[in-house]
């Protein structure tokens, strides 16, 4: 308690570093634009899906037409969200090096070593987090596996759709999906992988706060302005580490 | 039994059956088939013509309700009409005949008609413990089909169990049941779902096999599109309570009186495909959801295991109990994130206040050297 008491509750025990900072373009448009399209769409898809599943509004009236418009928004905003999934696909071959795909394979054995260290950070094993000008390995692992889940929703949700109007092209590639996994287990998966991103989305939205915190980079406001603010030499050594990959 | 030479119009007069119903009976396949209006004449001249083909029906693994379906039709147009289509040399719940000389008339068919009868088989057939489960006249269900199936010009799989081994094969199967084309590869198996198949699409399938000599047009399942082709709850009469919101909440309560959608009481509608709702039993009467009962999907693969629990809208999730929902597992998986991110926050503020100043120089990114790879 004499600790806490020396170094009290606020601010003051965190003075601004003292080392220069340089200021860093790191997440580009593309990025952001499909961030925040995906955020959105997570919400409204949950939404939506959920009361596909389990309609806990019953309509009284006999003017309403609540189911088919909730699955109408579902469908329209499932495809905003393939194409904004698409566009993050694309920024991972065309972005900068802290977009692009390399950045979230843990295919160095620093990278590895990155994970253990974050691991032992988060299980407080380790005082103080890996600084990162990107996202740390432990992070980019976690993103592969989220945009895996993506991809399962995409297949699943079309899958789904081309059994109520499986028309042309997409029937075509996802008629033969019921008939290798049966149509109520697609839905079973579609249904239960929105609880990963719930679980992720409170995972993510804690992590992301805790390490502006730690790091006072500005994390958080780097997703709305693309901007972070990075010690000098560490900017310089995440330069030669990209170079050497 | 009328000699097989005779013509099914002669055969139709002297049963009574006058030329109107005939027609109406042509018009109602030609629909079932989904074929425009002008092929009325066409079956009608077929069947006219049509020389009376040998039918055998077997039954295995079965409840005989397939048999019972087709025979429960109270209209006498479509049962006399199938009837007497066909010349039924044997059929184990329905024929006259018993013992070695009932199996003779089976062992004639295969041997006179061969490559030109149809054979229509009930019932799963059995493959553990070398087929004992099933036996008739000494032989098993699985001789019987290698025998006669592979003989026939197709063989109707009629209803689930001979489609694909229905409530037989559900787990845990312990007689090994599959469905015919399993059990037969080499046969021409034609597949009609359902618990028990519709005798109407029964009917369709042989009079499109008289008037165009072929079986119809069939999905993945060796399933004729026209009975199978389409989802249930793009034909359902209670649609437009689904898309309006109106739902049952629980059996007998003002909306499941009122007729609405049986989604929430685990209505398999939108993930079945069938001719029900048109078609529908018993004469066109009713079908279950029209008597207040959600679907079961009872025209799906392997329905009994895919399908159930018949009462919810997923199945459970493997390695959880029976009356666990996959809803309550995520919610569940919610709030536990959400918790242990409580812990962890309050547990990380401790640390942040335990730990010394921060140094005036900033660490190295990485402890160590660049290096390649």
């Amino acid at each position: 308690m004499a600790e806490l008491r020396k170094y009290g509750w606020g601010e003051a025990h965190r003075p601004e570093p003292a080392f220069p900072t340089v200021r860093v373009y790191v997440w580009e448009l593309p990025v952001r634009v499909s961030h925040w399209f995906i955020f959105l769409l997570v919400i409204v898809l949950s939404f939506t899906g959920y009361y596909m599943h389990n309609p806990f509004i019953v309509a009284q009236s006999g003017t309403t037409f609540l189911m088919a418009t909730i699955r109408f928004l579902h469908e329209v905003a499932g495809f905003v969200f393939i194409a904004a999934f698409l566009l993050r696909l694309y920024w991972f071959f065309m972005g900068n090096s802290w977009a692009n795909w390399r950045a979230f394979m843990p295919v160095h054995r620093r990278q590895w070593r990155g994970m253990g260290r974050m691991v032992a950070y988060y299980s407080f094993l380790r005082k103080d987090l890996v600084h990162q000008v990107g996202h740390n390995a432990l992070a980019g692992v976690t993103y592969l596996l989220m945009f895996t889940f993506m991809l399962i929703e995409i297949i699943t949700g079309l899958t789904l759709y081309t059994q109520v109007r499986g028309k042309w092209a997409l029937g075509w590639l996802f008629n033969w999906v019921p008939g290798v996994f049966d149509i109520q287990h697609i839905r079973l998966t579609h249904f239960c992988v929105m609880f990963a991103f719930f679980a992720f989305v409170i995972h993510h939205v804690y992590s992301a706060v805790l390490v502006s915190w730690e790091e006072r980079n500005g994390l958080i406001e780097s997703i709305f302005t693309g901007y972070k603010f990075v010690p000098k030499a560490e900017l310089e050594e995440d330069a030669v580490l990209s170079k050497a990959d | 039994m009328l000699p097989s030479n005779h013509s099914l119009s002669g055969v139709l007069q002297q049963k009574g059956i006058n030329r109107r119903r005939f027609l109406k009976f042509c018009s109602l396949m030609t629909a079932t088939l989904a074929l425009p209006p002008r092929y009325i004449a066409q079956v009608a001249a077929a069947l006219e013509k049509a020389r009376k083909p040998v039918l055998v029906w077997l039954q295995f693994q079965d409840c005989a309700g397939n048999s019972e379906s087709i025979l429960r039709s109270s209209h006498p147009t479509v049962l006399e009409v199938v009837l007497d289509l066909f010349s039924w040399e044997y059929h184990e719940l329905v024929m006259a005949g018993a013992g070695h000389q009932a199996e003779a008339a089976l062992e004639r068919v295969v041997r006179e008609e061969k490559g030109k009868f149809i054979a229509v088989v009930e019932g799963a057939v059995p493959l553990a413990d070398d087929g004992v489960y099933c036996t008739v006249g000494g032989r098993t269900a699985l001789e019987i089909a290698r025998h006669v199936c592979p003989n026939a010009a197709a063989t109707i799989a009629a209803g689930a169990c001979a489609w694909d081994g229905g409530l037989v094969r559900a787990h845990p199967n312990p007689t090994g049941a599959v469905g015919i084309s399993e059990a037969v590869p080499q046969a021409t198996v034609i597949n009609l779902g359902g618990c028990p198949q519709n005798p109407v699409n029964t009917a369709a399938v042989l009079v499109h096999y008289l008037t165009f000599g072929e079986l119809p047009a069939v999905d993945q399942y060796s399933r004729p599109l026209f009975a199978y082709g389409r989802i249930i709850h793009d034909q359902c009469e209670r649609r437009a309570h689904y898309d309006a919101g109106r739902y049952v909440q629980e059996w007998g309560d003002e909306g499941h009186r009122k007729g609405w959608c049986l989604y929430k009481m685990g209505c398999k509608g939108p993930q079945a495909t069938f001719n029900c709702p048109s078609v529908r039993w018993n004469d066109g009467t009713s079908w279950p959801v029209k008597a207040g009962h959600g679907c079961l999907g009872c025209a799906s693969h392997r329905f009994w295991d895919t399908r159930s629990p018949f009462y919810d809208r997923l199945p459970t999730v493997p390695g959880f109990g029976a009356d666990v929902t996959a809803g309550e597992i995520g919610l569940g998986l919610t709030a536990v994130v959400a918790g242990a991110t409580v812990v962890h926050g309050i547990a990380s503020a401790v640390r942040d206040r335990m730990r010394p100043m921060p140094p005036a120089v900033p660490p190295p990114a990485n402890n160590e050297p660049p290096r390649k790879g």
